[in-house]
């Protein structure tokens, strides 16, 4: 791993956290899943993976909604399935050039970008449910325009920014295909 | 520049969109399922009015029981069983109607009922035991042939 790539990780985190912050007044509408899939896109699963779970260590650690031992472990946990969703999505691209075919291309990433938040979200419900003692369909489905409007929200900011930042960054980083 | 199979298919990327909009669309109603359930459950014993009319298809003209007072939650066939006597068998798809007032269906007619809103009759499509009775609700129950249904007049 060099210097650059360590410094794009970091830089991926801080973006991740600082966004979070930046978006409190926003429920449910952040960029940090954008960001972590972007990292799994460019560095691989596992790098992804890994920004999503720091990332989520810090901001859930000292968050504004109040903290909950249990509940972050969950969120930090998942929240990894964007980076991984980000490496496997690389991996069925192959050597496909992401300047041709773009609006295909971000209908693909706007439904990698509503998928996983599906996955997330059900995760994060039932464990909030079984932390305090609800019932899990109800909390599932009592939870839904919140989960709806987060997974609304990741369809759009994946379709429109996805493509244009891989391009820009995949250029800063001089390997450009 | 080569693999651009999975993209090139344009089905797998409607497959995907729908996908996504079929799990939106069912976190949606499971949510307003909730809500609903949760409103009835709250608003059931209050008491409402409906208006129920009985046609026995004899030619005789159809009894109005206007203005019945039942429960807020009652289905058709609570309103009925108030008014009238009715036999009715209990299955899957919920109760259907032998009799009412002791007058069967048979030779080809059955008992149907209609339900009056701002559209107009509206044809009974579910079982009287499944159909919530409303505020004010005009609802009768003809003994027709299902080939001959037809709104009442």
């Amino acid at each position: 791993m060099n210097t650059v790539k360590i410094a794009l990780i970091a830089t991926f985190c801080a973006l991740s956290i600082g966004t979070d912050y930046a978006l409190v007044g926003v429920p449910n509408v952040k960029l940090m899943d954008l960001i972590v899939f972007l990292g799994g896109f460019l560095f691989g699963s596992v790098v992804g993976s890994s920004i999503g779970i720091v990332s989520w260590l810090i901001y859930g650690s000292i968050n504004p909604y109040g903290f909950e031992p249990r509940i972050w472990v969950a969120t930090m946990l998942v929240e990894s399935v964007y980076g991984i969703t980000g490496g496997l999505l690389r991996k069925a691209l192959g050597s496909t050039s992401l300047s041709s075919e773009r609006l295909r291309l971000s209908i693909l990433f706007a439904t990698m970008g509503f998928l996983p938040t599906v996955l997330y979200d059900l995760i994060t419900n039932i464990v909030y449910a079984s932390v305090y003692n609800s019932p899990i369909i109800v909390a599932i489905f009592l939870g839904a325009p919140f989960a709806v409007l987060h997974e609304g929200a990741n369809f759009l900011i994946f379709g429109v920014c996805s493509v244009p930042t891989i391009v820009a960054l995949r250029k800063l980083r001089k390997d450009d295909r | 520049m080569t693999d651009k199979t999975f993209l090139m298919n344009k089905w797998i990327l409607v497959a995907l969109v729908v996908l996504c909009w079929a799990l939106a669309a069912s976190f949606m109603a499971g949510y307003y399922y909730y809500q609903y359930s949760d409103l009835s459950s709250k608003v059931k014993g209050q008491s409402i009015t409906a208006n129920l009319g009985i046609s026995y298809g004899n030619g005789s003209a159809t009894r109005w029981l206007n203005e019945t007072k039942i429960n807020s939650g009652s289905t058709l066939l609570d309103l009925t069983r108030l008014v009238a006597s009715v036999n009715y068998t209990e299955s899957l798809s919920g109760a259907s109607v032998n009799a009412i007032d002791g007058v069967p269906s048979s030779g080809g007619k059955y008992w149907l009922w209609w339900s009056y809103s701002s559209y107009g009759w509206t044809f009974g499509q579910v079982a009287c035991d499944r159909y919530v009775v409303g505020e004010n609700e005009t609802v009768v129950w003809y003994l027709e042939a299902f080939a001959n249904a037809q709104p009442p007049s």
